[in-house]
């Protein structure tokens, strides 16, 4: 598993963990549980996201750091490469 | 609006072609109950909704679909990459690889094209969410179709996490079903449809009742 794996992984994990949080606090947006787990995930996925985006290049079009004097955006892969892992 | 985010929701690694599988997951992206018509079905429905949780758990439903769409045309990319003549032939793909090449195109596993007439937006949220909630029992059932034919466990890792997302996307549409019911009068919940027989105070009565404030900031920029 090469770092990138890792790191991206760590995204994915948090990612999903905020989609699930999401979801279920859509239909119960009282759960105090829930919205402490909310924010939880979402400071962990920030990090992780941002370790990744340091190493590997921008998670979104937003994201872009233009201090290389080019758009990394454009590089591959893309996803549906299926070498992003 | 929306944005994206460059990666998968759940990673799609394949390393062996196979064309004969790909022409069966496509149905997952353009079938009847793939995952384009579940985000259209969710996202064109919302405006129908009254209850703020129904529409929030549409539009972030309808929302993780389209990553859901995602995956299933990766899966599909990634089975058709680089293929021979031989491999197209004898995996039934020539009738596909003639109109599509290797493009992605939404169709249904037996080549209809992906067609809005495969859901409904009804303006009724009891009725929508019932669709919504069978809509994700006939996707998990698409799902454990395709898992009894496909032995690759590449592509069956994604078709497992995807199978499970309909399941609790059920769970959640079910507490959806709950929130608007308990809206409406237990005794007859089609005493009227609360999408169009409940309405917010009008503008312009609330002009009219000297209650219509315009929001700050919310005045139209000058003509200079």
């Amino acid at each position: 598993m090469t770092d990138r794996d890792k790191l991206l992984g760590r995204v994915r994990m948090y990612d999903f963990a905020l989609v699930e949080a999401i979801e279920y606090l859509d239909t119960h947006p009282q759960n105090t549980a829930a919205l402490a787990y909310y924010s939880e995930m979402r400071t962990a996925f920030d990090d992780a996201a941002a370790a990744y985006e340091n190493a590997f290049g921008p998670l979104t079009a937003r994201e872009v750091d233009t201090r290389t004097g080019h758009w990394r955006w454009i590089d591959d892969p893309w996803p549906w490469e299926g070498e992003d892992d | 609006m929306w944005s994206y985010d460059k990666r998968l929701q759940f990673p799609v690694k394949i390393k062996n072609p196979d064309p004969q599988i790909a022409k069966i997951v496509m149905t997952q992206l353009g079938g009847p109950d793939g995952e384009l018509g579940a985000s259209m079905r969710y996202l064109n429905q919302r405006y129908a909704m009254p209850y703020k949780e129904g529409k929030a758990i549409l539009t972030d439903i309808g929302t993780e679909e389209l990553a859901h769409m995602e995956m299933i045309s990766a899966i599909v990319y990634q089975l058709t990459r680089d293929l021979t003549p031989e491999q197209i032939r004898e995996g039934g793909f020539d009738a596909y690889f003639v109109d599509h090449t290797a493009g992605i195109y939404p169709q249904f596993s037996s080549g209809t094209p992906w067609s809005a007439m495969t859901f409904q937006s009804k303006g009724d949220p009891i009725t929508d969410l019932f669709e919504d909630l069978a809509a994700e029992q006939k996707a998990r059932t698409t799902y454990d179709n395709l898992l009894r034919l496909i032995d690759d466990p590449d592509v069956r890792e994604p078709l497992k996490f995807l199978r499970e997302r309909e399941i609790v996307h059920f769970q959640r549409f079910g507490d959806a079903l709950r929130i608007v019911q308990d809206n409406l009068d237990a005794k007859n919940y089609y005493a009227f449809n609360p999408a169009t027989d409940i309405r917010p105070p009008s503008r312009d009565r609330m002009r009219r009742n000297g209650l219509h404030r315009p929001a700050e900031g919310a005045a139209p920029p000058s003509a200079d």
